[in-house]
């Protein structure tokens, strides 16, 4: 397998565009919007990596966006990123295929239309919202902005969703189904997911995500896209390197594997139940670096240890971990910026349930 | 208010016409197509809103694309069936 | 572009409220039994009542999911998980040393839209959360995989309407690519008040029985249900002396990239869609023995079908499998790909239930008896919201 990344286009907690996001690379910081979390009878706040979506206006004028919601945005503003990116966002795009990969899909938009049936009977369900609230919304969006008419496919499968649809991704470069797949992985935050994380995880946020202290909860809320143009190897040099390896597996019957002199970058994100896999299944001493604290945690993220290989690659630089990501993890942790040394960047995410996936990217 | 200006806003906040004003729109002109280049899913979008606001049926898109044809024919179109 | 090798199907799993097994769901569609009726689940506010194509109340116990712990959704897709996999000869043990990866399509399988759930919390109270567990715990690729202890790919494909089709046609990819020796794809969907609201809010719901490619068709009736097929590489199918039903010949898809809900009036993406799947199984128009058409009863959609099917496909066949089922939304793919197999093996096809009188803007009509067929190869064929048009070209298998 080897998949070329032409383009690469972000939008997250920290804001949009790759400069922005090597930036907070650099600075290793990014402080959450504290957000009302309101209720019938009390109002909380919580910390949220949320993300604005008005840049999307430099691409498509209002009146073409008014019935796009803020999950279809992120994935819209994602995708002209990333083609703007690689050069070619004003190319005939008709073959082009469109993959997306979400845990929650279009929540928010999903709540909104029971609102309108709740507030006003089952007769005025507001069928705008309805269309946008299924999963497929914001490939269908970007597919009619782009003029895109190749095959189109959404997942979802919570943490999973990112490497089991790149992995599809992959195989219709390698099957010559088509020349391009524009591929995203993206989320929302809505205040539901917010209550929820709050019942779940109790009513103290943690003031910082430490995903390396594999005892401790503390996740802090994201949302975002990361959207990736790739192609075929076709001789050219990419600017973001090459994916050559996806493994998806489960603990119970495998574990990942990584070239020796790898670089490991682990989807770690304060999730208490899933920290324990990363302890268990990582040998220790593994160069290891982890970014989560710059974006946060949602199921999609994996995209984003994905979009900071690819400026790692790009830049032949290791960023250094966030300050404060935690001290017991038994690993190397890279926490000085450094020159990439190793070839490969292996991007490792595990699943509460003991789902793996590892992507490997190449260098060359 | 009166019930056309009172459409027309319906109009521009329900459908998100943010660039719009009642000034806008002409109480003749056509709501489809041209004018404001409304389209289907608007269509239905609309039916919804007629109701919650004025609870006013519209039962298929036969119905609708009488009613639907200007700001005027919808403001008669609730006027003779709320009034029944 | 050179074919591909046909994937062969060695077993099919199908329950909706035609019948909770394939043949049981066949014998009915030979029938002509159809009995939609407005949702027994579930009560709305609506002036008018939508009939539904809901599977029997017999079929849960007590009016209730038999698993508490799981959406019904997932319980439907377990469901025809069993019967393919006992139909291909498989079982928990044998899938040990083999790599099985789950591909399934869904709508409300994947989607967090529990309505008591909500209503608690927006009134300020403080609702129990097993609804969400419940939901974290029933993605249905991944509950296939947690019961059968597999660890191959897993895919839940999330395309609207089309999402069985692609489901099958992922999954033969699976196999054709090696990454897979044994694939379950599918696709499951429950009917829920939110998506009946939903489609209605669109008024294309029809509150007599549908009645697809129909003059006086009014729209959809929701259905629910699931399908499963056991895909396998031909070394193994052979090896093991397992029959097979039929194989995936080939799989085509096209965007519409038109609009979020109806098809291009120009059908281009379906056009685009049955063009690549017919070029990539290199049989010809001649060996075709019927289509079974998407055919949801809606104005749009029924128009746009027939005119691309009288443009590429003008003397096969046809018919709409959704007046005997409704439309199952992520699972109406892979329940109509069981009933295109079933239907290869015997050599014929049902009518097209609600079909009488031709519409004058439809230039072909689709079969109004049971019709014998030739032909070794039939076509699926799905259109789903955002434009997405899926479509398979099945072979005719051992039997």
């Amino acid at each position: 397998m080897r998949t070329a990344i032409a383009g690469l286009g972000v939008v997250g907690g920290f804001g949009y565009g790759n400069e922005k996001l090597s930036r907070v690379l650099i600075s290793g910081k990014c402080t959450p919007k504290m957000l009302p979390l309101t209720t019938k009878n009390q109002t909380a706040e919580l910390p949220v990596y949320i993300c604005d979506t008005s840049p999307l206006e430099t691409f498509i004028n209002k009146r073409a966006l008014r019935r796009v919601d803020h999950f279809s945005k992120l994935a819209a503003l994602g995708s002209f990123l990333a083609l703007e990116d690689a050069g070619v966002l004003q190319d005939d795009h008709q073959k082009l295929a469109i993959v997306v990969a979400t845990g929650y899909g279009a929540s928010r938009t999903t709540f909104s239309f029971l609102d309108t049936a709740f507030d006003d009977g089952d007769a005025c369900a507001s069928p705008t919202l309805f269309s946008n609230s299924v999963h497929n919304a914001a490939a269908a969006h970007v597919s009619i902005l782009l003029k895109a008419k190749g095959p189109n496919l959404t997942v979802s499968q919570f943490e999973m969703s990112v490497p089991s649809a790149m992995m599809t991704a992959c195989q219709w470069l390698e099957d010559k189904v088509v020349d391009a797949v524009l591929f995203g992985g993206v989320d929302e935050y809505c205040s539901v997911l917010g209550y929820c994380w709050q019942r779940f995880f109790g009513p103290d946020p943690a003031a910082r995500m430490k995903p390396l202290e594999w005892g401790d909860q503390s996740a802090i809320i994201g949302e975002g896209s990361a959207f990736f143009l790739l192609t075929r190897d076709e001789g050219d040099k990419p600017k973001y390197g090459f994916i050559t390896d996806i493994q998806i597996g489960h603990v119970r019957k495998y574990k990942p594997q990584s070239p020796e002199d790898a670089c490991l970058f682990l989807g770690a994100d304060g999730q208490k139940s899933s920290a324990i896999h990363y302890a268990q299944h990582i040998p220790h001493g593994t160069h290891s670096a982890v970014y989560t604290p710059l974006y946060g945690s949602f199921p999609a993220g994996f995209a984003f240890d994905m979009a900071i290989a690819g400026l790692s690659i790009q830049e032949r630089t290791i960023y250094a971990t966030p300050e404060h990501a935690g001290n017991n993890s038994g690993l190397k942790i890279f926490w000085d910026e450094q020159r990439l040394a190793s070839e490969q960047i292996c991007c490792l995410k595990f699943s509460c349930k003991g789902e793996f996936a590892m992507i490997t990217m190449s260098v060359t | 208010m009166v019930l056309n200006e009172k459409l027309k806003i319906i109009v521009i906040e329900e459908l998100n016409l943010e660039d719009v004003t009642p000034e806008d729109i002409d109480d003749d002109a056509p709501l489809f197509g041209e004018g404001l280049g409304l389209d289907s899913l608007d269509a239905v979008e609309l039916v919804v809103q007629v109701q919650k606001y004025f609870g006013v049926e519209i039962k298929d898109m036969d119905e609708g694309r009488v009613a639907f044809q200007s700001i005027n024919s919808l403001g008669n179109f609730i006027e003779e069936r709320r009034n029944k | 572009m050179s074919s591909l090798p046909p994937v062969p199907v060695t077993g099919i799993g199908c329950l909706c409220a035609a019948g909770t097994n394939l043949n049981e769901c066949m014998d009915s569609l030979f029938a002509g039994k159809r009995n939609p009726f407005p949702p027994a689940r579930f009560s709305s506010d609506h002036p008018v009542a939508y009939p539904v194509f809901e599977i029997s109340n017999a079929f849960h116990s007590g009016g209730s999911n038999q698993r508490s712990d799981i959406l019904f959704t997932a319980e439907l897709a377990l469901i025809a998980a069993k019967e393919a996999i006992e139909n291909a000869g498989w079982n928990r043990e044998a899938f040990k040393n083999k790599r099985v990866g789950v591909c399934i399509g869904t709508t409300v399988g994947s989607t967090m839209n529990n309505e008591e759930f909500y209503r608690s919390y927006r009134s300020g109270e403080n609702p129990n959360m097993e609804a969400i567990t419940r939901f974290l715990n029933s993605n249905p690729a991944q509950v296939i995989a947690a019961e059968y202890g597999l660890t191959g790919p897993c895919q839940t494909v999330v395309n609207a309407c089309s999402s069985g089709t692609d489901a099958i046609g992922l999954g033969a990819s699976w196999i054709r690519s090696g990454m897979c020796d044994v694939v379950l794809a599918g696709g499951a969907d429950e009917l829920c008040r939110v998506t009946y609201n939903g489609f209605i809010s669109l008024m294309i719901t029809d509150d007599s029985p549908c009645k697809p490619f129909d003059a006086s068709r009014k729209g959809l009736n929701l259905g629910e249900g699931s399908a499963v097929l056991v895909l396998e590489s031909s070394d193994l199918y052979r090896a093991r002396n397992q029959p097979a039903r039929a194989s995936v010949l080939s799989f085509g898809s096209g965007c519409d990239a038109y609009h979020l809900t109806a098809p291009a009036p120009d059908g281009r993406g379906l056009k685009q869609a049955i063009t690549a799947a017919m070029t990539a199984c290199d049989k010809t128009v001649e060996d075709l023995a019927f289509v079974n058409a998407h055919g949801t009863g809606t104005f749009d959609n029924d128009r746009v079908e027939s005119l691309v099917l009288n443009e590429l496909l003008p003397r096969i066949p046809y018919l709409s499998t959704k007046g005997y089922t409704g439309h199952t939304l992520g699972a109406a793919g892979a329940i109509e790909a069981a009933f295109t197999i079933a239907c290869l093996e015997t050599r014929e096809i049902p009518a097209s239930a609600g079909f009488e009188t031709q519409d004058p803007e439809l230039p072909i009509t689709p079969v109004t008896h049971q019709t014998p067929v030739k032909g070794s190869i039939a076509i699926t064929q799905s259109l789903a919201f955002g434009g997405n048009n899926a479509v398979i070209v099945f072979g005719r298998g051992d039997n």
